[in-house]
């Protein structure tokens, strides 16, 4: 199946550049820019130190190094005066809480060490969240040990004592209270019951004064929501059932990434496209930018954002044709084709099929109600009932904040949890409009624009150190607790609302009564029980059957709701905003792990950029591949009238023609001192109708004739041309049963014919059938929707260091899983090409997401070439690496095929130069390290250990228990994150483990293993869902 | 001179059989325990909790005098059943029970006999304790000195010294005798050559000699380069001076407290656990006197947790005692205690040495790889009755088990217990 499709990572791979041919044979890049680093040249060529000198430093250094050897370096250990119960050095506590910060949720639970909250992972008792995270939330305990975070509040920029701070915000809310003034209070959407309780009862106990509630996301679903409420009379979105759904129709959404609880909708979707089974689904994407929802669809359509509209109506009138719905009218379009086919296989699963849209615009939202409603989804893969709570915003209302503001009317303006003057479209000026607010109290974290224009700013804890519950959708209820008293002298927004009204508690007890109201129990010893019990678990589901939107759906009329979509305008260059699954809506943008992700389609890290399609970059003579020495190009771009200057263009494959995007996120400007990175595109977003739409045809572009350095992974360890990495094949083929065809075994020929290569073996085989454990793991390609956060709960795990984009330009970067994103061409864009025209593969190709980390080969190859023997095979099948014995020859990360091993050119933690990258780095944020893990020194080489730390845990568990490990107790950091479960870790030894089970499928290959490297990590075919046969 | 060393020997050596005798005697004398001996075991182990044996008042009175204060009748009862006595409206009883704060005191499970020792030893305590105590001090310091010279490498050298000394008197003698000889018989004096001369004149004719000893000096030196690299960082015998002068020969040696009792973590967790002060507190609430130095160094704990002894309240002004820690691995390694003492059933004492017998803390292996590995080739796996080791043992193909069981056992080092990934990770 693989043997005729041809992967490539990037532009340069496919066409096969003099540079990248010459780069692929090099495990390290050649330049060495060490002078850069060290310093200016010139500076050292004129340095007057002299031979002497240098002499008489370097002997005063040995004999200083030797002096200070000699010392003992006394420790300390410093015990607790009076020891909690629970806490005990060396031992690890868990804790489960809640994380939403409104762009996220998902139940969590939190790894503390010595009372340090150190990693989180998700709630496996979570049926809302389904067990997993993405990257965002799992890098979340970074930002709590942040050295920027705001450390005491400040009236007018200076900081303040609580008590003086309580003192100056009350009075004045007071007055504005009681003289029946305007009070506003700002947030992001709040799904919680107890906090949405407090601002009730602050409502009712000044009932005189005018207090009004807004909620705010800066990644809008205000048009989902207003349809969602014309339609069924309730402002709230539906919960989804994607693992029934046979067939999967997007416009545009990005579900798999920024649709609230994107986490469950990943793990529903991996279900759907299991084809052990017996049936996968189906998956349509029209998009303009490469999402990573589009990347994992079987049949991806790129299209111009102002052409979602006319895509959208011609599906309705397919549909409509057959259910027998009025038709609209619409323009034909060039896709006419595809849709005609997305539609038929939509028809084809009525009831078993969604449609998602992702435009902000209310008709195109409504008119995906009316398709779904045509095929009968409501009450099987769409739940309307079962209401989703996690997304409140209304554009319309924060628009009316604005001009209330302008008007000077408003007493008091309380903000939390939003970055409103970042993120609101510059239109509304909203930083200015705070100004004529007689007071305006910011809750934050940290210095942000809003803050800036604040007059009073509160600082706010971090929600490891905070208290509050949550009802992320219908009937389902969680509980977020503090996992560490608050670091500095902070205080969350809820307890000083609390303060400021004069009740004397806490919002803890707050909670417990809201609870003890709405649960109708009495206080007492059973509440507690189940109190307790939820505090335990986390969550806590209700029996009750979730109570029916009240009035019946309204029947939508098409044909208006069609004519106001109208026709959309267009331009010579249409532009779109969307979110990158590292930086999301730039929540947390000063997030080092997040910004050296690599985004899973460009793989670019440390910047947005504006993408283009490589074609078109060609014709306006743009750069197409990006490199150390290689720059990408800039552009003065003008969207809606604001104009950015000097930003780089990139070109990505599969952007639709004539088509831009650009990632929300970036440019925040406060935070260290001259680092900004990327530029900020909110305040570009427009009004259109009564929502901020997420594309424009409003848009200029010019070459700015400049250089841009860009730090991509996209070539950064190649495949050396071999073309056994991936295999995939059609759904059709898969079923046809025959292994042959999809996953032939590779052979080789012997004197003895023709012989399967693990066969045959120059070496003695390790005694790891057998004896003990034989750890290993298992990775389902079907499964992988590529979207890093397995990369980053194994920089949290392992203490894997931030390098930053310098270094990653100098292809540094340290991260032990990557996830190898290829690109192929289409082949059924191959069949049915007409042979007059070139085929042009990055227009549209197809996308495979790999992970890769260290295959633990029972063969390795690193290990036979190290000098030193610092990396070995364990009896468990482990390749270990013994980070003291490595002397830095590298001669194993040259040997190694694939490319995973990590050398550290630096230490990481002593230079200024990184610890200014990474708060990981610097002395607060050290506490965040897992002490369980080594932190590699400079000069020695580490890869991935399989989570040692983890199964060495296991082990001694289970022996302390006198069990036998049972499958499942382990897992490691990549597997228990991911929210898709495409990894397995567990023992082949162990008869009944999962991974033995998958390793044995039809579909179980390993990653080129005609090389005889016998490795420990299988991975699965990755079946498409397509007609194809050939290919 | 050489008399002089004969002297200095021959006074080591008496010293070393004296003090041993002494020792000795000390041991036997250890062995026929008096009543009062054999009370102060009794008292320990069920009255130090609550009373001190001389004047000073813990929860319950000290016990000086009570021995002529009662009747010894009434004493037995009392010890055996405070409560009945109290309740049968004896007025002593009552008297006692009022005075101190009506705190009851329980009821002991002792004998008549064994309370009569008690007594014996408190009367005996009272009244000639303390020179008693100096004298033991003594003899087993002087006992550890002894130890100390028997084994010290300056004795070594000093014998080599006096052999050195001896052998160059005896060539000058043998030198002047052949001189005398020579010129008995008339032969020609050869001019007598400096000592120093004579070396070189033997080093020409012995040139094979002086090759093969020089190898051996370089070899020695290189040795000796060696160890002192070999060293750099193992600290054996380290011992630093505490913010408290805690005895583990006093708490774990003479009362018997169990290791784990206060380094309760080492069951369960990779850190054995310092103990906070609060755990002290379990005893010292009422000890609140050492042997040896009173009250200063208890003081520092209740100093610590800002406790006052009198009114046994605590206050707000807790600081934490800042240990220094003896054992130290390097970063790189892991350890778990729990592996060792839970899984393993190690004896702290395999590691950390004779602790019931240190006065200050001290580091009594060298902690080196080498030292561990050794100890991972050697020790037996405990796997009976662990359902862990019974799974990986079916697990096992026959030839393996054969091979694993050839010397009866199976080690830690057959089990992977010496791959790097083990401890480095």
């Amino acid at each position: 199946m693989s043997n005729n499709i041809k992967y490539w990572k990037g532009v340069e791979e496919l066409n096969q550049t003099p540079d990248f041919k010459a780069a692929e044979k090099k495990e390290f890049a050649e330049y060495l820019p060490v002078e850069d680093f060290v310093g200016d040249k010139s500076l050292m060529e004129g340095s007057k130190t002299s031979r002497r000198d240098f002499l008489k430093y370097l002997g005063f250094g040995v004999t200083a190094a030797s002096l200070a050897a000699c010392e003992t370096p006394v420790q300390r250990v410093i015990p607790h005066v009076v020891k909690t119960d629970k806490t005990n050095p060396g031992v690890a506590n868990y804790y489960a809480t809640a994380y939403n910060d409104g762009n996220d949720y998902a139940d969590i639970v939190v790894k503390t060490r010595e009372g340090r909250p150190i990693k989180i992972e998700g709630n496996k008792l979570s049926a809302f969240s389904g067990g997993g995270v993405n990257a965002r939330i799992n890098s979340s305990v970074l930002s709590l040990y942040d050295g920027q975070r705001l450390k005491a509040p400040r009236i007018a920029g200076n900081e303040v004592s609580w008590s003086a701070f309580d003192k100056d915000v009350e009075g004045k809310l007071q007055a504005a209270l009681n003289g029946g003034g305007k009070v506003r209070i700002l947030t992001n959407s709040i799904s919680s019951p107890s906090t949405l309780k407090l601002i009730a009862n602050f409502q009712e106990k000044y009932p005189d004064a005018d207090i009004q509630h807004i909620n705010y996301d800066a990644a809008s679903f205000s048009g989902a929501l207003s349809a969602n409420e014309e339609a069924f009379g309730k402002r709230a979105l539906p919960s989804y059932h994607l693992n029934k759904a046979k067939s999967i129709v997007s416009i545009g959404g990005d579900f798999l990434n920024t649709f609230p609880n994107s986490v469950m909708l990943a793990k529903q979707y991996a279900q759907g496209r299991n084809p052990e089974k017996g049936w996968m689904s189906k998956h349509f994407q029209f998009e303009s930018s490469m999402s990573l929802t589009g990347s994992n669809a079987d049949v991806r359509v790129p299209i111009r954002p102002s052409e979602h509209a006319a895509v959208l109506l011609a599906l309705y009138n397919h549909v409509a044709e057959v259910t027998g719905g009025s038709k609209v009218s619409s323009s034909s379009s060039a896709y006419e084709e595809k849709v005609k086919q997305a539609a038929q296989h939509l028809i084809a699963n009525k009831g078993k099929s969604i449609l998602f849209v992702g435009s902000n615009d209310r008709n195109m939202q409504l008119m995906a109600i009316a398709i779904n409603q045509a095929l009968g989804n409501y009450g099987k893969t769409i739940d309307k009932d079962l209401t989703i709570n996690l997304k409140k915003g209304d554009d319309n209302k924060v628009k009316a904040l604005v001009s209330e503001l302008n008007s000077g009317t408003v007493d008091a303006l309380i903000v939390d949890g939003v970055n409103p003057a970042y993120s609101l479209p510059s239109q509304l000026k909203f930083a200015e409009a705070m100004g004529k607010a007689k007071m305006s109290v910011v809750f934050a974290n940290r210095a942000n624009e809003t803050t800036a224009a604040a007059s009073h700013l509160a600082a706010s804890n971090h929600y490891l150190e905070s208290w509050n519950d949550d009802n992320p959708q219908v009937g389902t209820y969680s509980l977020t607790q503090p996992t560490i008293t608050p670091l500095f002298d902070t205080r969350q927004m809820q307890d000083c609302l609390l303060k400021w009204m004069g009740e004397d508690k806490t919002y803890y007890d707050f909670i417990r009564e809201n609870w003890i109201a709405t649960s109708g129990m009495a206080a007492g010893p059973a509440f507690d029980e189940f109190w307790n019990t939820t505090l335990q678990n986390g969550t806590y589901k209700t029996d009750a059957a979730a109570a029916a939107v009240e009035s019946e759906p309204k029947a939508i009329d098409a044909v208006s709701v069609a004519r106001s979509i109208g026709k959309q305008a267009t331009g010579e260059w249409e532009i779109e905003f969307y979110q990158k699954t590292g930086i999301g809506d730039g929540n947390q943008a000063h997030n080092p792990w997040l910004q050296e992700l690599p985004d899973p389609i460009s793989k670019i890290t440390w910047d947005n950029y504006i993408a283009m399609n490589p074609t078109d970059a060609r014709e306006m003579g743009f750069a197409t591949e990006y490199g150390e020495q290689k720059d990408a190009n800039t552009v003065n771009i003008t969207i809606n009238g604001q104009t950015f200057e000097n930003v780089p263009v990139i070109a990505q494959p599969g952007q639709a023609r004539k088509s831009l995007s650009v990632a929300v996120g970036y440019g925040q400007t406060i935070g260290k001192e001259n680092e900004v990175i990327g530029f900020n595109v909110f305040p570009a977003m427009n009004y259109k109708g009564g929502e901020v739409a997420n594309y424009t045809a409003e848009v200029k572009l010019e070459d700015a004739d400049g250089k841009y350095q860009i730090a991509t992974t996209q070539t950064h360890q190649t495949i050396m041309g071999r073309d056994s990495v991936v295999r995939e094949t059609s759904f059709s083929t898969y079923q046809s049963g025959d292994k042959e065809k999809f996953n032939p075994e590779h052979t080789i020929a012997t004197h003895k014919g023709e012989m399967s290569v693990n066969k045959v073996d120059l070496w003695a085989s390790h005694p790891v059938a057998a004896a003990g454990h034989h750890w290993g793991m298992t990775i389902d390609l079907n499964s992988c929707i590529g979207c890093g956060s397995c990369v980053t709960s194994c920089t949290s795990e392992n203490n894997v260091p931030v390098v930053g984009k310098d270094e990653v330009r100098r292809s540094r970067e340290m991260h032990w899983i990557r996830i190898d994103r290829y690109f192929s061409s289409n082949p059924e864009d191959v069949e049915n090409r007409n042979y007059t025209e070139m085929e042009t593969p990055e227009d549209n190709p197809q996308v495979v997401h790999q992970p890769m980390m260290c295959q633990h080969c029972n063969h390795a190859p690193c290990e036979t070439v190290c000098p030193v023997a610092a990396t070995t095979h364990s009896n468990e099948g482990i390749n270990q690496m013994t980070y003291n014995r490595c002397i830095g020859t590298r001669y194993c990360a040259n040997n190694c095929p694939y490319k995973v091993r990590r050398f550290n050119w630096f230490s990481y933690q002593n230079l200024d130069k990184f610890a200014a990258l990474n708060p990981s780095q610097d002395d607060l944020g050290r506490m965040v390290l897992n002490p369980d893990v080594t932190v590699r020194a400079r000069g020695v080489m580490e890869k991935c250990s399989l989570c040692m730390q983890r199964i060495q845990d296991g082990k001694l568990t289970a022996k302390k228990e006198g069990r036998p490990v049972v499958d499942g107790d382990i897992e490691t950091a990549c597997s228990s994150a991911c929210p898709t479960n495409a990894i397995t870790f567990g023992d082949y030894n162990n008869k009944a483990s999962k991974v033995l089970e998958r390793s044995k499928s039809d579909r179980a290959f390993r990653v080129i293993e005609e090389v005889g490297t016998q490795s420990n990590v299988y991975y699965q075919v990755k079946v498409r869902n397509t007609e194809t046969t050939s290919a | 001179m050489n008399v002089l060393t004969a002297t200095k020997l021959a006074i080591s050596r008496q010293a070393i059989i004296f003090l041993s005798i002494f020792t000795l005697s000390g041991i036997a004398a250890a062995y026929a325990q008096s009543d009062a001996e054999k009370g102060e075991k009794l008292f320990k182990s069920y009255c130090a909790s609550c009373h001190a044996p001389g004047n000073n008042q813990l929860v319950g009175p000290g016990l000086a005098g009570v021995y002529d204060k009662y009747e010894r009748e009434w004493l037995y009862e009392w010890i055996k059943n405070s409560t009945a006595l109290i309740e049968s409206g004896d007025a002593d009883a009552i008297a006692v029970y009022e005075q101190y704060n009506k705190v009851l005191m329980p009821a002991q499970p002792v004998n008549n006999e064994e309370i009569d020792q008690i007594l014996a030893y408190v009367k005996d305590f009272n009244e000639n304790a303390p020179a008693e105590e100096t004298a033991a001090a003594t003899t087993t310091d002087e006992g550890v000195a002894a130890e100390e010279q028997e084994t010290s490498p300056w004795f070594i050298l000093i014998i080599i010294i006096a052999l050195l000394v001896v052998i160059s008197i005896l060539r000058k003698v043998q030198h002047s005798l052949s001189i005398v000889e020579a010129k008995k018989s008339g032969e020609e004096v050869e001019e007598p050559v400096s000592m120093f001369q004579g070396i070189l004149n033997w080093g020409n004719r012995n040139k094979r000699i002086v090759g093969l000893l020089g190898i051996v000096l370089i070899a020695l030196v290189a040795k000796a380069g060696w160890d002192a690299a070999i060293g750099v960082g193992v600290y054996t015998g380290y011992e630093p001076e505490q913010p408290i002068k805690f005895s583990h020969e006093l708490h774990a040696g003479t009362n018997g407290i169990d290791c784990q009792y206060c380094h309760n973590s080492a069951a369960f967790s990779k850190s054995a656990g310092i103990p906070s002060p609060n755990l002290c507190m379990n005893c010292h609430t009422y000890i609140q006197e050492g042997p040896q130095y009173g009250k200063e160094e208890i003081g520092k704990i209740y100093e610590a947790l800002d406790f006052d002894p009198v009114t046994k309240t605590y206050g707000p002004n807790t600081k934490p005692i800042k240990w220094i820690k003896v054992h130290n691995l390097p970063d790189h390694v892991y350890f778990n205690h729990s592996q060792h003492v839970t899984v393993g059933k190690i004896a702290c004492q395999k590691c950390h040495g004779p602790v019931e017998t240190y006065t200050v803390g001290k580091q009594h292996e060298p902690l080196t790889m080498g030292w561990c590995i050794n100890c991972h080739r050697e020790t037996k796996v405990q796997m009976d009755g662990n359902g862990y080791y019974d799974e990986i043992h079916n697990r096992l193909p026959e030839e393996l088990k054969k091979e694993y069981l050839e010397n009866g056992t199976i080690t830690v080092s057959e089990l992977g217990g010496i791959e790097c990934a083990k401890c480095h990770y």
